[in-house]
């Protein structure tokens, strides 16, 4: 099977001018203007398959949108190679447009004063729609994603989560194969990213849309995600499936039992003294040295169990401690 | 075929946003409607001393106050910095992942706001100003004609002189300061003041070198009946010429702006 994105190399250097305070400075920078350059991306590879859904992760300022700049064709990247469905983005930038779907969660994309419709019916002459598929699919979105209710509404009036459903609508009336999409959950109540994310899984599982996606919110990824890339720093650091990731670097995991009786020792040789309440024990163990199972029947031969709980760690936790104590690094 | 129907659904938006903008259509033409009062209130005065002041009589004075006036908005005389804004808040972004062409986008969008403004602010201001001063209309169809045709042709040119201040905001953060600086030339050298043959020989010589004249002055002087018969067709050869120039010029500075633009945000 070959890579509908496969990126190798990628480099991308900004210069940023450093401004000079007071008025001296104000002179000398027009003069002799002082460049500093950060490295937003820095070497990284990569390449997805037809069909996949992606979540690409890391922390404020890792290079995540810089990436998805470059391969939605809007930024030149200082090196490296960058193929998607056969083309170079940013070089014939109108034509591979017309092949790709975008939404920037913070950026808006539709006429602030018009209703939605109109911006929404703009899309079938640019992207040259056949008239019949642009009716079926705009019925087929609008049901999914609700728009009927404020479709004649000017964007300008619509709450965030109206507006980020009117943007993906927008994205994908053409239908693109390919789908970027920069944050779309971002400021949005638990049923508007409940409703993102069922949108966003029922195009890729049923129209095979390939979904590259970032996001702050590892609901997001838990629903949506088998395969993460982690960046930071502009570099790649993991590139795998979410089970192994939380395989490798999942904290403990934590056994809950509630006893028949109050047993004066519960505790379990190789593991950290339990905390107790009353009939209740916690234990925390870590699964990748022993197994849930081997624990529940070394309790269970010991003493008389009414109830067990077996809790992971949320993403959230492992992904924090990714970050904050750079696991990917060392 | 279609891209052509893409441009003019733009057009189309661009008329319906622009008619939403009722109050500040309104306010903007009280404001040319007040300004023209003064500059006619000021030539008045200048007729009671002399009967031709600069050349013209009072009627023509009147009259050019009256169209300069009117196509302010048209025109958009005193320039405009939407490109430029897209470019700092990184909303370009979002107009660059679609397929289309920023030139003609832009262009549909502002030919939209500028027939609005032509009808709302142009016409309504000739004719009330009509009502109480002696304004000369042109007087056969075919200068009506001429003068039309002269007039896109100026806002093909203003157009594009716009387009490209609006691109240096591509290379340079204060795009603004660029812009107040050519518009005030627009504004001084396009006959926008008074037409250009009544300024001095040496200056009139040296602008009719710039292509601001054929943004306003030469549909003006058709409309005017200053400039008629066969000299018309060098003033509108000259207009095409700026025209092409501008636009072909316009293209080629976009390509190469777009090739280094970094989108803001994210
Ligand atoms: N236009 C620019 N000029 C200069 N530096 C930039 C520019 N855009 C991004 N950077 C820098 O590049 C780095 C990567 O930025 P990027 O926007 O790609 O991060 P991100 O992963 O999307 O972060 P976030 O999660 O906060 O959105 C940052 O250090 C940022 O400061
Ligand atoms: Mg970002």
């Amino acid at each position: 099977m070959t890579a509908i994105i496969s990126v190798r190399d990628l480099r991308k250097t900004f210069r940023v001018l450093v401004r000079r305070p007071g008025l001296g400075g104000s002179i000398a920078n027009l003069f002799a203007p002082h460049y500093r350059s950060v490295q937003a991306v820095e070497g990284v590879s990569f390449s997805l398959q037809a069909g996949e859904l992606v979540g690409y992760l890391g922390p404020n300022g890792a290079g995540k949108s810089t990436t998805i700049k470059v391969l939605t064709g809007l930024l030149v990247p200082t090196g490296g190679e960058v193929r998607v469905d056969g083309q170079v983005p940013w070089e014939k930038r109108e034509r591979y447009v017309k092949g790709i779907g975008v939404v920037f969660g913070n950026r808006p994309t539709l006429w602030w004063d018009l209703p939605v419709i109109d911006s929404l019916e703009l899309l079938q002459p640019m992207y040259d729609i056949p008239a019949e598929r642009f009716r079926y699919n705009l019925v087929e979105f609008k049901r999914m994603l609700e728009l009927d209710e404020f479709i004649n509404t000017p964007v300008r009036s619509l709450s965030l989560g109206q507006r980020m459903r009117a943007d993906l609508c927008a994205a994908l009336l053409h239908e693109p194969k390919l789908l970027f999409l920069d944050e779309p959950t971002i400021g949005l109540d638990v049923v508007a990213k409940e409703q993102i994310r069922r949108f966003v899984l029922d195009i890729n599982h049923r129209r095979g849309v390939t979904v590259l996606l970032t996001t702050h919110d590892l609901t997001d990824v838990e629903r949506l995600c088998e395969r993460v890339m982690i960046l930071d720093h502009g570099k790649l650091l993991y590139d795998g499936t979410l089970a192994a990731l939380n395989g490798r670097f999942e904290s403990a995991w934590t056994l809950k039992v509630d006893f028949e009786e109050e047993y004066p020792d519960v505790s379990v040789a190789g593991l950290p003294a339990p905390q107790r309440v009353g009939r209740q024990a916690l234990y925390l163990f870590n699964h990748r040295e022993l197994n849930t199972a081997e624990l529940v029947q070394q309790l269970m031969a010991r003493f008389q169990v009414v109830d067990l709980e077996v809790r992971r760690p949320p993403l959230e936790e492992t992904i924090r401690r990714i970050y904050a104590e750079q696991l990917l690094t060392k | 075929m279609e891209t052509m129907r893409l441009y003019l659904r733009v057009m189309k938006l661009s008329i319906l946003q622009q008619v939403t903008y009722r109050t500040a259509l309104l306010a903007g033409l009280a404001t040319n409607f007040f300004f023209g009062l003064l500059r006619a209130a000021v030539l008045l005065a200048l007729f009671q001393v002399q009967p031709v002041v600069n050349g013209m009589t009072q009627a023509e004075g009147l009259t050019f106050v009256a169209f300069s006036q009117a196509l302010i908005a048209f025109l958009f005389i005193f320039g405009t910095y939407d490109v430029m804004n897209t470019v700092y808040t990184g909303s370009i972004g979002a107009d660059l992942a679609r397929p289309m062409d920023l030139f003609f986008y832009w262009m549909a969008r502002d030919f939209g706001a500028s027939l609005v403004n032509l009808v709302i602010r142009g016409v309504v201001l000739v004719a009330v100003f009509s009502v109480f001063y002696p304004v000369v209309m042109p007087a056969t169809i075919g200068q009506w004609g001429v003068g039309l045709v002269s007039l896109l042709l100026g806002w093909g040119v203003n157009y594009a002189f716009r387009f490209l201040v609006n691109l240096t905001a591509f290379w340079t953060p204060d795009a603004r300061g660029i812009g107040r600086a050519a518009y005030t030339m627009l504004m001084m050298f396009s006959g926008f003041l008074m037409p250009m043959r009544l300024y001095p020989d040496w200056f009139s010589r040296l602008v009719a070198l710039t292509p601001f004249p054929s943004t306003f002055n030469t549909p003006m002087e058709i409309f005017m009946g200053l400039l008629k018969g066969p000299e018309v067709i060098p003033a509108l050869i000259t207009q095409v010429g700026w025209l092409v120039a501008l636009w072909l010029l316009a293209r080629v500075v976009l390509r190469r702006g777009l090739s280094k633009l970094v989108i803001q945000g994210g």
